[in-house]
């Protein structure tokens, strides 16, 4: 069921992209990628990307395909051409060509037989090797051999073993490994990751949880594998119900999405809930922001009067003052511009001259902006367009005339050369309230960085979805179109009866400033609504 | 059975692994009991510190032989992994370094003293070989620092003034300062070597700032005092009239296009590794200053990497241009990697 409506999605999802190629809005998950291929079809370069090259320079000595004998492994080495570092450099070639590991047994009986003892490198570039191929006898037999031989071990060993120990019967090991690497450093999210993992697979859900709380102490953000573990276990036994719902919460606080394997056990431990009877569907939200599946209304994407107010201040406090207000404007321009807003009623469109002007190639760039600002005047918008000063003097590409006529339909505020001019949109569009939208194709990352704070960047992130304008196509004298906002916010959410999650489908690469576009959608089924 | 003979062949390694000595013996000195619990606990994560970074020297990464109770309290402080991997790696590089310069000042040694010897026996053979008739003294290098003052001590007096701005101690790392330093005392060496020197003004100089601390360490306090150059406390607008002084910033709008003997212009004395763009044009700005940068683009094909140039690349540009130099003789010192050679003919753009 899920397959057959994931392939109907994506035949439409095709056969729409093939019609208008940019139709979606920039924040679509995949845009990007897809508009970096057709720029480059457009340009006529077959770029297919080169594979990179794995080996450098020429391969001296291959691996060889089957174990060898002391003598044999003695004559590749006077052959080779650095033999001062011969054993090392050919444990690398193995575990990159994932050999077999009685070749690498061989070596070391070479290696040991020759000079009575095994250095450490050796050892740890044979242990990649068993823990790739998953032989976990000798991973135990080499644990043994290790510790003897050292007092203690690197993190790049011990988050070997963690993971081989992990999975076996002797996964409480693996704690006090983690224990030993959390002395010099913190253990990354990954090795918590694998304990946890283990500690549920045998059972001990109470240790996985208080590691996951651990994790979550150091401000470490957690693995999908390890929510998909916590998931998975808690289908059988439904003892952290509460603490699988914080989960889902902290995503949603933190503005993350799983992706499809994840989704697929959030769904199938949501359907293995007793009593409530739940049912998962795989799904997309429809243009009106209600949900394709069960018609819900999603979340809308404008901001609540608190976030509203939190997000202005903080963007004339970071974006716009910053450390020093000087690096991007001066005081008297500040206090110009603020008198200016204060001054004329409340925009309802914020337009970035220079970015729009620049969006077309061809033409003149006031042309470009006028038949934008004109276009906008139509539709009876109180429009305030954002320029820098040189835009005012007569030019090649700036004429008078077409500037008059902007200023005669819009309100203008030219920002000196040396300033910037984005915070300044930024400013204005948030000041004149929740209905002003802005018109640029920036997409303001390097202001979004300015903020402190991450909590402040998503909701920036928030209202810039919901209040940018991108021009959609222009070409001189047809009309222009923009593309759509989505009136609804792609988050996580819930209204106690449902839940939408969006999350991302396999084998689809998402920019960190896109948002996914497919949803799993969760309700109570078996009632009647 | 040849293939079985292998096979039996294959864990010998095991066996005389285990059959060995483990190379380290465990810990000798447990008898230090009377520290409090503390100093225990620091001395345990200083010595779980040093294990890391044997640890990883066996394991074949980047880090020094020697680690100093200094650098081992500095990695200890660090947090994350990466942290410490760059901290250990720069120290590694820096030992390698020194390991290296020591092994040629050995080499450089034996040789001297071989020739030392063949002169010796020379000398034996032609005891008493008549002196040289010279026109000169031997010109030692201390007359050559003589003349060097003499022409910093006239240029103290009516040379023109360079002016660098010590203001930005707060906005660099600890490795930039360190760089910022160096780069200060080639620029300073740079000058006194010239034939007309500037006058160097470092102002906006704190005194036991930490730029002044570590111009003391590196200068010593003897020659420090000694330096032909005027160090002050006071901000170069105190010092100089506001429509002589120039402000020399990439960030600026306004292209240098002639070099003016009646201007006082201003360096930044700022290593910007993090790229904080807009920093020193700020400060132009807050204070109405006219700025400009070099003509880099008018006449160099630019290829990569920053625009900001070093300390003392700045130096030998201004110098040049200063004895009378024209452009291409002065961009010379822009570092050959940044671009691809100069333009044929020179497109002075016309700039507001």
């Amino acid at each position: 069921r899920y397959a057959a409506h994931k392939k109907k999605a994506a035949q439409k999802d095709s056969r729409r992209n093939e019609r208008q190629p940019f139709s979606r809005s920039v924040f679509a998950a995949g845009t990007a990628s897809r508009t970096a291929e057709f720029m480059r079809r457009k340009s006529g370069e077959d770029m297919v990307d080169q594979p990179v090259a794995t080996s450098k320079g020429p391969s001296h000595a291959e691996v060889p395909d089957c174990p060898l004998t002391v003598t044999e492994w003695a004559s590749l080495k006077q052959n080779s051409l650095r033999p001062h570092q011969f054993e090392v450099q050919m444990m690398k070639r193995m575990v990159a060509a994932r050999s077999s590991i009685d070749i690498a047994k061989s070596l070391l009986t070479y290696v040991a037989v020759e000079t009575g003892t095994l250095n450490y490198e050796l050892l740890l570039k044979y242990l990649t090797l068993c823990v790739h191929g998953n032989y976990y006898s000798e991973v135990f037999d080499l644990y043994e051999i290790m510790k003897s031989h050292f007092k203690t071990l690197d993190p790049g060993a011990y988050s070997l073993f963690i993971k081989v120990f992990s999975t076996t019967d002797r996964w409480r090991e693996s704690f006090t490994m983690l224990e030993s690497l959390s002395k010099t450093m913190t253990p990354s999210p990954r090795n918590y990751g694998d304990v946890i993992a283990g500690a549920l697979q045998h059972g001990d859900s109470t240790t996985a949880w208080a590691l996951y709380d651990r994790l979550l102490e150091q401000g470490l953000s957690p693995n999908q594998d390890t929510w998909q573990a916590l998931f998975k276990s808690s289908c059988s036994e439904h003892s952290h119900n509460e603490r699988l719902r914080d989960i889902l919460l902290f995503m949603r606080d933190n503005q993350l999405y799983p992706g499809e394997p994840l989704a697929q056990c959030i769904s199938s431990w949501f359907e293995s809930l007793p009593a409530d009877n739940w049912t998962g569907s795989w799904t997309t939200a429809g243009p009106s922001g209600t949900c394709q599946c069960c018609g819900a209304a999603l979340e809308s994407i404008r901001l609540s009067e608190e976030e509203y107010g939190l997000l202005k201040d903080r963007v004339m406090r970071d974006v716009i003052m910053g450390r020093d207000v000087f690096t991007k404007t001066t005081p008297q321009e500040l206090d110009r511009f603020r008198k200016f807003v204060e001054s004329v009623p409340a925009f309802d469109v914020v337009l970035d001259g220079l970015n729009v002007a620049n969006t077309f190639g061809k033409g003149k760039q006031s042309e470009t902006l006028l038949a934008v600002a004109t276009e906008l005047e139509k539709q009876g918008l109180n429009i305030l367009v954002l320029g820098r000063s040189h835009m005012r003097r007569h030019s090649h590409s700036w004429d008078r005339d077409h500037m008059t006529r902007v200023q005669q339909v819009a309100h203008c505020f030219f920002t000196d050369d040396i300033s910037e001019d984005d915070p300044f949109l930024l400013y204005a569009a948030l000041h004149s309230g929740n209905h002003c939208m802005f018109v640029s194709r920036d997409l303001m990352r390097d202001h979004k960085a300015c903020l402190a704070d991450g909590t402040t960047r998503c909701l920036f992130f928030k209202w810039q979805r919901g209040h940018q304008l991108v021009v959609h196509g222009y070409a001189p004298g047809r009309r222009i179109r923009f593309q759509r906002i989505q009136s609804y916010d792609t988050i996580l959410q819930t209204d106690g009866a449902s839940w939408h999650i969006p999350y991302d489908p396999q084998g689809q690469d998402r920019c960190s400033y896109e948002v996914p576009t497919t949803w799993l959608c969760l309700r109570r089924a078996g009632r009647p609504t | 059975h040849d293939l079985a003979a292998k096979k039996l062949d294959l864990d010998v390694w095991k066996s005389v692994m285990r059959s060995s000595q483990p190379q380290e013996d465990k810990e000798e000195d447990d008898d230090s009991n009377d520290i409090d619990d503390d100093e225990e606990e620091e001395c345990s994560t200083l010595e779980s510190s040093r294990e890391l970074v044997e640890m990883w020297r066996l394991a074949g990464k980047l880090v020094p032989e020697q680690i100093s109770e200094e650098d081992l309290q500095a990695l200890t402080a660090l947090s994350t992994k990466s942290s410490k991997k760059k901290f250990l790696k720069r120290l590694a590089l820096k030992e390698h370094h020194k390991k290296v310069d020591k092994e040629k000042k050995e080499r450089k040694r034996a040789q001297k003293e071989a020739e030392r010897q063949r002169n010796a026996e020379g000398e034996e053979e032609g005891a008493d070989r008549p002196l040289r008739n010279t026109f000169l003294m031997h010109f030692w290098t201390r007359s050559m620092d003589a003349l060097h003052n003499w022409r910093a001590a006239q240029s103290m007096c009516f040379g023109q003034p360079l002016v660098f701005d010590m203001s930005y101690e707060q906005n660099m790392s600890k490795p930039e300062m360190t760089s910022a330093v160096s780069q200060l005392l080639e620029s300073e060496g740079w000058n006194r070597r010239s034939a007309d020197p500037f006058h160097l003004h470092f102002c906006n100089l704190k005194p036991d700032g930490i730029y002044h601390q570590e111009l003391l360490k590196r200068y010593g306090r003897d020659t420090w005092d000694r330096l032909l150059i005027t160090t002050t406390e006071q901000h170069y607008m105190d010092l100089f009239p506001k429509n002589q002084v120039v402000y020399l910033t990439a960030d600026s709008r306004n292209v240098l296009r002639t070099f003016d003997h009646d201007k006082v212009y201003i360096v930044g004395a700022m290593v910007d590794k993090s790229i904080q763009t807009g920093l020193s044009l700020a400060n132009a700005k807050r204070l109405q200053l006219v700025t400009a940068r070099l003509p880099l683009d008018n006449f160099l094909h630019w290829d990569m990497g920053s625009k900001n140039l070093t300390l003392d690349q700045m130096m030998r540009i201004l110098l040049t241009l200063k004895e009378g130099g024209n452009w291409e003789q002065a961009l010379e010192f822009v570092p050959k990697r940044k671009h691809d050679g100069f333009f044929k003919a020179p497109q002075l753009r016309k700039q507001t």
